[in-house]
């Protein structure tokens, strides 16, 4: 699906990190040694989330190219996979994270060049969540 | 299910019409009734104002400071309720869910800047103008004002007004636009929950008579108006005739100038914003898009635009893959569907022709229209010299700067006029020379911040003191000039 607009954007963001988030809540249950950094990331989505939509509704009031900004962004390229099979070892654990973190990533440094003509508080916290997720990729390959 | 009857808000109560007749607000994207408004009779406006003229003594008396503090609750009341705040404008106007939060901000914004009364309506004095004799100007609130609010930004543009209004010490009387009645009625629900004191703000419902009661009535200090050109004349002039002040701010025809060295992939958003958001609705709009250059620039800019513009999302605007709504109703439709004809026949050419509708979705195609480019319009068309009101982009060409600026000029509107350059020189021989109230140098939606007023000259315009910030203030307050000795 195209995210073309601004509002699509804002709820595609709620859906990767709410979706991201339900991925670490269950795989705490099966790594329970990392049960202080996944909860800590769970903690961390709802604030991203939160984050976003309070810049989203402070700063729409100057966005004004906000149906326009976004051409060429599309959900397909950002879906996340979010299984992890029952018997799943910890390696398998890991490389599902570093994807989800990876793909999300990828999908905010998009976002925030697509919407460096919006003011700038969109793009810049757009790349602040994705050098976090860059820090949490770091981290998973250390696990 | 019953239909939901809108009632006005008059000394601090919802309260029936007396009139007995309603019109049906209908949902443009979908045809569908949403509730039905009165059309209110001079007898409820005149309720309105006596209650207003009540109220503002006390009001008045009020320190600005505890006045504000009103305002801070509303603030903190239309923060809780921004999305279904926003979701009644696109529901009864059609505008995207993006257009109406931003619409919804900006309201708040206006509220924000005026609860910093206490700062605004400061005076001014000077010691000793003569030996022992000093000179202080006060600023007073004056009594009733009132605002006849337009159809296109329902909730944001009564908004310019009433907060400054009351922030000052007057009382107020907002007339909703009969077509979109809803954000209003959202809006004065936050109100009664901040427990303004009976008669400081109203609300009524109505058309043309309400607006002629709200016009006619002696108890009336002042009148703002935003709305079309003719209407914004006859209001200028009853106004006058009336002996109150007046901010009316009437139609545009804003010119977008495209210089040779413009940066067309980076501007192009900006350009179908301006030309297609609200889809054409708004004041601001782009209306002429003015392209200087050879015929190598001139087809580059152009084909890109066109494309650009055949590829907007258009449906239902609560809809967030869609990037522009439908007109706010069926006669809007039919007036800008008969211009694009009108053009075609002085010879304009068609180069996307909105009128062959792609929506998203399967929904009635009564108020719809796409995007629509109108290629070798000529300045003295009517295309070119009346408001479209519509998303319709009318292209011109010029050979420099100072035949856009001639061709701008010869122009009856004067609100906006934007140029996209990279030419410093260029941008600021056309900020200088232009007569036009609000100036966009890479800016497509010039639209003046809650503490910038917002411009306006020719037949955009007619007043004085200008809404929002600043001029607002000058305009609801009367300065006192007391001259004091001591023995």
């Amino acid at each position: 699906m195209n995210l073309n607009t601004m509002s699509a954007v804002m709820t595609f963001v709620s859906k990767i990190e709410n979706d991201s988030a339900s991925f670490y809540d269950k795989t705490v249950k099966k790594y329970p040694e990392f049960e202080e950094t996944f909860q800590a990331w769970i903690r961390e989505n709802a604030k991203f989330e939160k984050q976003v939509k309070q810049t989203y509704f402070g700063v729409i009031t100057d966005t004004l190219e906000s149906n326009f900004s976004f051409g060429g962004l599309d959900s397909g390229n950002y879906d996340l996979d979010l299984v992890l099979p029952e018997n799943a070892g910890l390696s398998e654990g890991k490389k599902k994270a570093f994807e989800i973190e990876e793909t999300i990533k990828r999908f905010y440094l998009e976002a925030a060049r697509l919407s460096d003509g919006l003011m700038a508080d969109i793009p810049r916290l757009f790349r602040k969540i994705a050098k976090k997720r860059e820090d949490r990729i770091l981290s998973v390959s250390s696990f | 299910m019953p239909v939901t009857r809108l009632q006005n808000y008059v000394n601090g109560e919802w309260v029936d019409a007396t009139a007995g007749r309603y019109n049906e607000i209908i949902n443009p994207a979908h045809g569908t009734l949403l509730c039905e408004a009165p059309v209110s009779s001079q007898a409820d406006m005149d309720l309105a104002i006596h209650a207003a003229e009540e109220a503002f003594q006390d009001w008045r008396n009020t320190p600005p400071v505890a006045r504000a503090r009103y305002l801070h609750r509303l603030i903190a009341l239309m923060e809780e309720n921004f999305n279904e705040l926003s979701i009644t404008q696109t529901l009864e106007h059609g505008k995207t869910i993006d257009e109406s939060r931003g619409e919804t901000r900006r309201g708040i914004e206006m509220l924000e800047v005026a609860s910093g009364i206490p700062s605004l309506m400061q005076g001014f004095n000077l010691e000793d103008i003569a030996h022992g004799i000093d000179e202080v100007a006060f600023y007073q609130p004056m009594g009733v004002f009132g605002c006849i609010a337009p159809f296109n930004f329902p909730l944001m543009i009564p908004l310019w007004f009433l907060p400054f209004a009351i922030a000052c010490g007057n009382t107020f009387v907002v007339k909703s636009s009969p077509r979109t009645p809803m954000s209003q009625a959202a809006f004065f629900k936050l109100l009664d929950e901040v427990g303004l004191p009976p008669g400081v703000a109203s609300l009524v419902n109505g058309e043309t008579k309400a607006a002629n009661a709200l016009l006619d009535h002696h108890g009336m200090q002042g009148v703002t108006f935003v709305g079309s050109t003719p209407v914004a004349k006859e209001i200028y002039k009853k106004c006058g005739e009336n002996g109150i002040r007046v901010i009316a701010q009437g139609g545009a025809k804003n010119f977008i100038v495209l210089m040779p060295d413009a940066e067309i992939d980076q501007v192009m958003v900006s350009l179908l914003s301006s030309f297609y958001g609200n889809a054409g609705q708004r004041c601001l709009s782009g209306a002429n898009l003015l392209v200087v250059g050879d015929d190598k620039t001139y087809n580059r800019f152009l084909d890109k635009f066109v494309e650009a513009a055949r590829n907007i999302k258009v449906g239902d605007g609560l809809d967030e893959s869609v990037q522009m709504g439908p007109l706010q109703n069926e006669a809007s439709k039919e007036r800008v569907s008969g211009m694009i004809e009108n053009a075609i026949s002085e010879g304009a050419k068609l180069k996307l022709d909105g009128r062959r509708l792609n929506l998203v979705g399967d929904l009635p195609e009564a108020c719809f229209l796409n995007p629509t480019v109108l290629e070798s319009v000529q300045p003295d068309m009517t295309c070119a010299m009346e408001e479209i009101f519509g998303p319709v982009a009318c292209v011109l060409r010029a050979k420099d700067l100072e035949e856009t600026i001639d061709i701008i000029h010869c122009n009856p509107y004067g609100n906006a006029a934007s140029i996209f350059t990279n030419t410093g020189k260029w941008a600021r021989q056309f900020r200088h020379e232009v007569v036009v109230g609000n100036v966009g140098i890479n800016v497509g939606i010039v639209a003046p911040m809650s503490f910038f007023p917002f411009g306006g000259r020719k037949d955009s315009f007619f007043g004085v003191v200008h809404g929002q910030g600043r001029d607002v203030i000058r305009f609801f307050t009367e300065p006192k000039i007391v001259i004091e000795r001591w023995f």
